[in-house]
This record gives structure tokens, sequence and C-alpha cells, in this order.
């Protein structure tokens, strides 16, 4: 009831209320001219940096790699986009840049249309791509100003600038060196500050720590979360890294298929999860069996009041209640009298990874290891290829 | 790497000194009009040398896909032309030194140029327009190719052809009736017969023009080529 009387309520003040005129000047809505809630989302667009609008990419061959979506990153906030690789991250940050053209809908960025404005879009923004595309014979330094003239600053902005983004990245010391002896950590905190240069509304990270070892990534971390305090830049950040979402994003889409499937907070998305995930495992070894003895379980503790979801993995069962710590022996005691044995057993509080559970089926790597190089390689390949 | 141009240099040179020892007796000929062949054939090296080293500047832009870098780029606010340009532009640069090089060489060697000074000036504004085509279409097809392998193999199919279906090496009297015919479709020609007016016969100016309009053309066309792959295939 509540909730139809707001809705009334609006309807009423749209019709009212032409705010239109509040948008600066610059700004080409085409959503204003397509969407009948146009003027409504306007008011909240003046303090989004990132609009799309039905976003959409569908590649030669069919696929499907982006699929309608719709989101709104806020001004100085760090926005992060989580999803398994081929999810569909590359292509939005692709189609945000102006560096491929969605199949249909569109997207505001900084103000501007992607498709009616490419030139000041990128004015606008800073981009950091997977790749870190630094010039290896040429001198850090060089890297950064040739940026600097790119966007067209003058000589002494430059130098200024330089100076600040080396503190900035912490490779102060190294401004003439070549860039082909720097490490990999500190080229690709060179390639963060070449996006940093011309102060852009808004910068695009793209898998900033993928390829990095453990330690440099905590790094890359330090150095993204003080740029955006330091700079208040907002930052769009991908990546297919719970922790790193989890520990720098102030507000997460997960991503799967080309479908935004959760957005929300860190904290919200795992408040979706209502209580708490036991996992357990009912056999040693993962095979037909276990499916089996798996399958029974879910089955049996499915019918239990206390049980708010069950989600089944390969070899393991997840187990949602609301009191963790009362439910565990009543699982153990209910599984044994259906003659389950119970391997192992463990109680959390929801993570970022069961919040991609329990959206998609699925966890977020089904299988890590050498395969993720290959299939790396594979995604390097078809990039190349498009 | 400045050393590269030197390194680059040496090949032009072999042809310079090893062709000229091979066909020395082809002077008795008389199509080459009474010139040695070295007089004859430095025009056509100068030609060469650009044709080959701008026919590979793609690989440049291949190595800058592959880093990264090109995508980087096209997403600051430097247009897709200033990009195109700054390579086939930092490519020619190059070759002019290492052409500049040669026909020292072949001054050395005792060719005589007969347009002096302005003639060189002229040499270079022909051989730019060709190289300036080439690297463009080859840029073009590295975007278009995005793999080394096919790009390799497209370079090496068109400039062989376009070397041997000219009159690069040959008097044009001497060819046999249809080359004489299909070297009028190719741009190396024009350059070759240009240049080499300029080092042997002076200011032949029915000649010159064309050549001038068709490489003005050729180059155009490149990097008409250029830009449209940029359009057609820039992620």
């Amino acid at each position: 009831m509540a909730e139809q009387n707001v809705n009334l309520c609006f309807r009423g003040l749209r019709k009212r209320l032409d705010v239109s005129f509040l948008l600066p000047r610059r700004t080409k809505w085409s959503i204003l001219n397509t969407d009948p809630l146009g003027r409504l989302g306007a008011i909240a667009n003046i303090m989004s940096v990132i609009a799309t609008h039905q976003l959409t990419k569908i590649y030669p061959g069919g696929t499907k790699a982006v699929d309608g979506i719709d989101f709104e990153v806020n001004a100085g906030e760090i926005f992060g986009f989580l999803g398994p690789n081929g999810a569909g991250k590359t292509t939005t940050i692709k189609m945000l840049n102006t560096l491929i053209q969605p199949t249909s809908g569109t997207a505001a960025v900084a103000g501007f249309d992607i498709l009616k404005n490419p030139d000041e879009v990128r004015r606008h923004i800073g981009y950091v791509a997977q790749d870190v595309g630094v010039d290896e014979y040429g001198t850090g330094r060089e890297n950064l100003e040739l940026y600097g003239h790119f966007y067209r600053l003058d000589g002494k902005t430059i130098k200024k600038r330089v100076e600040e983004l080396f503190k900035l990245v912490d490779l102060s010391g190294y401004e003439d060196k070549i860039v082909s002896t720097y490490s990999g950590g500190m080229r690709k905190r060179l390639d963060i500050a070449m996006g940093l240069i011309h102060k852009p509304d808004v910068i695009f990270l793209d898998e900033p720590t993928v390829g990095l070892d453990p330690q440099t990534r905590v790094h890359i971390w330090e150095y993204i979360h003080n740029l955006a305090k330091a700079m208040g830049t907002t930052i769009f950040l991908t990546t297919h890294y719970m922790e790193e979402a989890d520990h720098l994003a102030d507000r997460i889409a997960i991503i799967d298929l080309g479908k935004i499937i959760a957005l929300g907070t860190p904290n919200e998305l795992k408040q979706s999860i209502s209580g708490d995930v036991v996992t357990l495992s009912p056999c040693a070894v993962k095979d037909a069996e276990c499916k089996e003895v798996i399958r029974h379980a879910q089955s049996v503790l499915s019918g239990e009041s206390f049980v708010i979801g069950t989600q089944a993995t390969d070899g393991e069962l997840a187990v949602y209640v609301d009191k963790g710590e009362s439910a565990v022996p009543s699982i153990m005691r209910i599984l044994a009298g259906q003659g389950i044995e119970v391997k192992t057993i463990s109680l959390a509080r929801p993570s970022l990874e069961d919040v991609f559970l329990k959206y998609t089926g699925r966890t977020i790597r089904p299988q890590e290891g050498a395969h993720t190089t290959y299939a790396e390689m594979q995604r390097k390949r078809m990039r190349r290829q498009r | 790497m400045p050393v590269w141009i030197v390194i680059n240099l040496v090949q032009p040179i072999l042809w310079l000194l090893l062709f000229t020892q091979v066909f020395k007796s082809l002077a008795t000929l008389p199509g080459l009009g009474g010139f040695s062949y070295l007089q004859f054939f430095a025009p056509g090296v100068m030609v060469m040398t650009v044709m080959f080293g701008s026919a590979w500047a793609g690989m440049g832009m291949l190595q800058d896909i592959d880093m990264g870098v090109l995508s980087k780029m096209l997403a600051t606010p430097v247009t897709r032309v200033s990009i195109l340009m700054s390579r086939v532009l930092a490519s020619m640069i190059v070759l002019i030194v290492q052409a500049l090089v040669i026909f020292t060489i072949a001054i050395i060697m005792g060719v005589h140029l007969e347009t002096g000074a302005p003639g060189v000036l002229f040499t270079i504004l022909l051989i730019s327009l060709l190289g300036l085509g080439f690297a463009a279409f080859s840029n073009g097809l590295a975007l278009l190719l995005r793999r080394a392998e096919p790009l390799i193999g497209i370079i090496n199919l068109a400039t062989m052809p376009m070397m041997f279906l000219s009159s690069t090496m040959m008097a044009t009297s001497l060819l046999p009736g249809w080359l004489n015919t299909v070297r009028r479709f190719n741009p190396v020609d024009y350059a070759v017969v240009g240049v080499r007016d300029l080092v042997l016969h002076g200011y032949i100016w029915s000649d010159l023009w064309r050549s001038l309009v068709v490489l003005f053309c050729w180059a155009v066309a490149g990097m008409a080529f250029g830009l449209m792959m940029f359009r057609v295939k820039a992620e």
C-alpha cells in the first residue's frame, strides 16, 4: 500500500515538474527522449557519472556479450563490476570507453552520450586496459608526457602532473628509467598513472590486478584506494576476484552471461543471503555416488523449517540457515538419521562467493588453476580477432 | 634505435653492389641508352628501399595492438588520423634518411645526378608519396588482419611482383609488351620512372607530372584505406 502511494505521488510530480533545465547544457540525454521516466531519472542522473540504458552488444556470429544492462555509477564512488571470465565485463568497459559501439541501447559517460559525442567522452575518461599498454622502449616520464600531450595539456601542467602522479603511484626516482626495466607491478602503476594525467571524471580499470602476484595485488589495491580518496576520482573497475571487489568497491554489480544479476553495496549483497551458510560435504571423493548422496541430503534438508535455501555444487552442499550455531547439530542429526555421514562441515557468514552462487547456481571460477591461463589465452586471441 | 637504420641500409647497398656487378654487361644493350647499369639501376634501388621499408610498417602497428597500446590510445581524444599519420610519418623519416644515404653512396660509386640538388628534393617528394601509400596500406592491413602470419604473407605476395612488374631493373623499351601494359597500373613504376628521369635525363615534365599525380592518389588511397580499417575493425 505504502509503495503504491509513493508511486502515485511521483507520477504526480513528474507531470508537474519539468526539471530538464537543471541539466548542464552539454548534457544530451538520449535517455530523456525514449524513457517516459526520463525526467525523474534525470534528477538522479545529475549526480551520476555513468548511466547506461539497455546497453547491448551482440558480436558477429551471434554471441550476446552484453544483454540490455542498466546501471548508474555515482560521482566519487568505486563501482565494481564483478563476474567470471567471459561475463561481458570487458565488452561493457569498451562500449563505455567508445572503443566499440553497442548493438543497441546507449550510455552517458561524464554527461556525454557515447554514441553522439564520443570525442567528449574520451576527453573526460581515463582507461587502464587489462594489457599494460605502455611503451617499453621509452622512460616512465616519456610515457606520461606523451599522454599529457594527447589531452592537449600545456608543458607546465604536464610537468607538475607528472611529478604528482609519480609520487601518487610511488614511482618517484624511476621517472627516467626505461620501462622495460620496470617490474610488472611498477608497469601497472605507471599504466594507472597514464590514465590519470588529465584528471578524468572517471577512470576505467579493467581487471587491474590480473596476472600480478598476491603481494603486488594488495599494493595496487592501496594505490587505487588512495586515488579515490586523494583525488575524488570516480572509479569503474572490473574484476573476477571476489576479494578485490569486496575490498575496494563501494558498490558492486554482479554480471553473468551479459546480464546484471545483483547490484548493491558488498554488505547489502551479503545480507541478501539471509542468515549464515553451512557448507558440508558427505564424501571423500567427488564421484557420481557423491553427487547422488548430495542430492539426497539436499532434498531432505530443503524440507526442514529452519532451512532457508540450499545450493549443491561439485562435491559440496551449501545450506542457508537463520542461526548457524544451532543449525549445525540439527543438520548432523537429520543427515545421520538418513544414513548420510558428514565428512566435513563449516559455518560462515555469507561471502560474495555465496552471493554469486545464490544468483547463478555456480561458483565464480569453476575450474581454477591451469585452465585459467589457457582460458585467458583464448580470450586474448578472441579479443584480437574482433 | 639508430643502429637498426644502419643495418637496414646494408641490403640496398648489397643490391647496389651485387646487381650492378652481375648485370654489368647489360649496359651494352641498346635500351639503356649508353648508361652504365649502376647509373641505370641506382634510382630503382632507392625506390625499392622505400617500398620494402614502408610495406613492413604494419608490423609496428601489430605490436601496438598486441601490447594494448593501440586500444589505450583510441580511448584518448587523439584522432584516428593522427594515430595513423604518426606511424606513417615515423617510418617515412627513417626511409628518407636511408634513401639519402643510398643516394650518397651511389654518387660516390660514380653515379651522375643530372638535376643536381633540386632533383634530390623532387626525388624525396616522389618516394615519400610512394612510401606513405605503402605504409598506410600496411597499417590498415594490420588493423584488419590482427595477426602477423597473414600480414607477412600479403606483404611478400604484393611487394615481389610490384618490384618485377615495373621498369625497376630493366629499361621500358626492353620489357615484353604485356609487362609494359601491366606496369601502367603499378605505383612503383611511376616512382621509378620519375626518379630515373631526374637522375639520368633531367626534368621531363610529362613524366614527372604523371608520376606526381599517380603517387599522390596512391598515398591518398592508402590513407583512406587505413582510416577505413580503423572504422571497421578498431576495438
